[in-house]
C-alpha cells in the first residue's frame, strides 16, 4: 500500500464521522429494515403492518433484504457523501492542508488516495450491512419457512445497489474542494436528494442515476423497470467526479 | 542530507498579488546550504505570502521563485521530498503524535522502519516522547506546534522553511528549536525562518531580511546593536518613501 493509501486510511479509521456513519448504515440501516420486514409479515393490519407490506418487495428474505436494500439506497448515498466532504473539507477546516501537499505524492495522487479509501470504506459498510441484516433476520426468524439459498439473490441486490449509491456519492468530493469546506460537499448531497425526488415524481427516474438504484430496489413499487444501462450510469457519473477532483487537485492553487 | 543539487532557496522579481493587492513585491533573496536566513516584518508585511510562493504552495505573480535550482511551483517530487516547511499547517487531531510524525516522514517516501526509527528520535528532540501516544487533539498550541515541526524535520530535509515557528513555544521549546535550527544548518541544510521577534532571529540567523509592504526594505546583521530600532527606522524609511512616491 502506497504512503499515501496508508495515511489516509489512518485518518479515516481514527475519524468519529467515520464510525458514527459506519454505525448508522451498519447498525441502523439492517434493524431498521428488520422492523418493517416483522411487521409486513406479521399479518396485522396497523396502519404500520399495511405500509411496509406495500413498500416491502416481498415476504421473508426478500422483504427484509429488499428493504434493507431500499434503504441502503438513501443511507450510503448520504453517508457516503458525510465522510467524502468531511476526508476533503477538513483539510481546509483543519489546517493541515500544507503539509499534504509538500508530500512526495502530488496533490492529484493525494486526492486519489482518499478517494480510493472512501470508496473502500463504502464497499465494507455495505456489506456489512448486508451481513447484519442476515444475521438479524436469521436471530429474529425471518425466512425460516424457505430455504438458505432464497436469501442470496436479494442479498446480492441490496449489496449492488447500494454500492452503486455510493459511488454517486463521490462527485460531491469535488463540491467540498473547490468550495474549500465540508459544507459544500454536504449542501451538494442535499441538493441531489431534492433533485432526485423530483425527477422521480415526473417519472423520469430510470434515466436518473441518483434514483435508478433505488427504484431497481422496489422504491417505486413492482411497476417500475431499471434496465442494467440506466442502473450502471451511475459509474460514469463517479468515474466522473473522480476525475473532476483529482484535475482540481492537480491543478488549482489550493491555498490561495 | 541527499541528492546532488545545491540546497538553496531563490526569489527573483518575485511578485505575488490578492485582489489587486501586492502582498510581495520584486523580492530578491538567496538562502545558501547551511544558512540559516530570517526574515522580520511587522503583521501582514508578506512574510507568509513569501514563504509559501517558494516552497511552491502559491503560483507566482512575476518573477521567479526557485527550490533547489528548479521552479518551486509544482516542483518534481524528489525536490519536494527534500523539503521541511512548517505553516500554518497542523497536526491532525485524531492521529496520535506518534503516527502525526510517522505519517509525515512515509508522506516524504521513508520506508515504515526507517519512518519509526526517525520519528522516536524526533519525538526526543523535540521533548514530545511523554506525549508520543496521545490523540494530538489533547495537546496544547505549544505542543501542536512542536508536532507540526517534527513532522517538517523528521525526513531530515535539505530546505527548511519555517513562518514563525516559535509562536505559541514556551522558553524551552524556543530553546530546543534554536539548537534544532543550528544543527540542522551545521548538517548543511538551508534554513529560511519568519519571525517578528528580531532578538531570537539575531541568535540564529546568519542573515537577517526586513520585509514591509511586500518589499525587501534592508539587512540586518544579526551581531549589530539595538536591532530594534535599525528594524523601525527601516520601517518607517519605507514608509516615508511610500509616502513620497504617492504624492509624485
Amino acid at each position: 500500500m502506497s504512503a499515501s493509501l496508508a495515511t489516509e486510511a489512518l485518518k479515516l479509521v481514527r475519524a468519529r464521522v467515520t464510525w458514527v456513519a459506519t454505525a448508522v448504515v451498519v447498525v441502523g440501516v439492517p434493524l431498521l429494515a428488520l422492523g418493517f420486514a416483522l411487521a409486513a409479515d406479521g399479518g396485522g393490519s396497523s396502519q404500520l403492518a399495511l405500509k411496509t407490506r406495500a413498500m416491502l418487495p416481498g415476504e421473508g428474505w426478500v422483504g427484509l433484504l429488499g428493504g434493507t436494500g431500499q434503504i441502503l439506497s438513501v443511507a450510503m448515498l448520504l453517508a457516503t457523501a458525510f465522510v467524502a466532504s468531511w476526508t476533503f473539507g477538513r483539510e481546509f477546516a483543519d489546517g493541515t492542508l500544507e503539509p499534504l501537499l509538500l508530500a512526495r505524492a502530488s496533490p492529484g495522487r493525494t486526492a486519489s488516495a482518499k478517494l480510493a479509501v472512501v470508496t473502500a470504506w463504502a464497499v465494507v459498510v455495505c456489506a456489512a450491512a448486508v451481513v447484519v441484516a442476515v444475521l438479524a433476520g436469521l436471530v429474529a426468524g425471518v425466512g425460516a419457512d424457505g430455504s438458505p439459498g432464497d436469501l442470496v439473490a436479494p442479498a446480492a441486490r441490496a449489496l449492488v445497489g447500494g454500492v452503486l449509491v455510493a459511488v454517486l456519492a463521490l462527485p460531491v468530493a469535488f463540491a467540498a474542494s473547490a468550495g474549500r469546506s465540508a459544507l459544500a460537499g454536504v449542501g451538494t448531497v442535499l441538493g441531489i436528494v431534492v433533485v432526485t425526488q423530483v425527477v422521480t415524481v415526473t417519472g423520469a427516474g430510470a434515466w436518473f442515476p441518483y434514483a435508478a438504484p433505488g427504484l431497481w430496489l422496489g422504491m417505486g413499487g413492482p411497476d417500475v423497470a431499471v434496465s442494467a444501462v440506466q442502473l450502471l450510469l451511475a459509474l460514469p457519473v463517479a468515474a466522473a467526479g473522480w476525475v473532476a477532483t483529482v484535475v482540481w487537485w492537480e491543478r488549482a492553487e489550493i491555498v490561495a | 542530507m541527499n541528492g546532488t543539487r545545491p540546497a538553496t532557496l531563490r526569489a527573483v522579481g518575485l511578485s505575488r498579488g490578492y485582489a489587486g493587492e501586492r502582498a510581495v513585491d520584486g523580492v530578491d533573496l538567496q538562502v545558501d546550504a547551511g544558512q540559516v536566513h530570517a526574515l522580520v516584518g511587522l503583521n501582514g508585511a508578506g512574510k507568509t505570502t513569501l514563504l509559501r510562493l517558494l516552497v511552491g504552495l502559491l503560483r507566482p505573480g512575476d518573477g521567479r521563485a526557485e527550490i533547489l535550482g528548479v521552479p518551486a511551483w509544482r516542483a518534481p517530487v524528489d525536490v519536494r521530498s527534500r523539503v521541511g516547511h512548517v505553516g500554518t499547517g497542523a497536526a491532525y487531531g485524531e492521529l496520535t503524535v506518534r503516527q502525526n510524525v510517522v505519517a509525515a516522514a512515509r508522506l516524504h517516501g521513508l520506508p515504515r522502519a526507517e519512518a519509526d526509527r526517525r520519528a522516536r528520535a524526533c519525538l526526543d528532540e523535540l521533548a514530545l516522547a511523554d506525549w508520543a501516544d496521545r490523540p494530538a487533539r489533547v495537546l496544547s498550541d505549544g505542543n501542536r506546534r512542536r508536532v507540526a515541526l517534527a513532522a517538517a524535520l523528521v525526513h531530515a530535509p535539505d530546505v527548511l522553511v519555517l513562518d514563525e515557528p516559535t509562536s505559541t513555544l514556551d522558553p524551552r521549546g524556543v530553546l530546543e528549536l534554536r539548537r534544532t535550527l543550528l544543527e540542522r544548518s551545521a548538517a548543511g541544510a538551508a534554513v529560511l525562518v519568519s519571525s517578528h521577534h528580531l532578538d531570537e532571529m539575531a541568535r540564529v540567523a546568519d542573515v537577517i531580511t526586513v520585509l514591509h509592504r511586500g518589499r525587501v526594505v534592508g539587512t540586518l546583521d544579526p551581531g549589530g546593536v539595538d536591532l530594534e530600532r535599525q528594524f523601525f527606522t527601516m520601517v518607517h524609511d519605507a514608509e516615508d518613501l511610500r509616502a513620497a512616491e504617492a504624492q509624485r
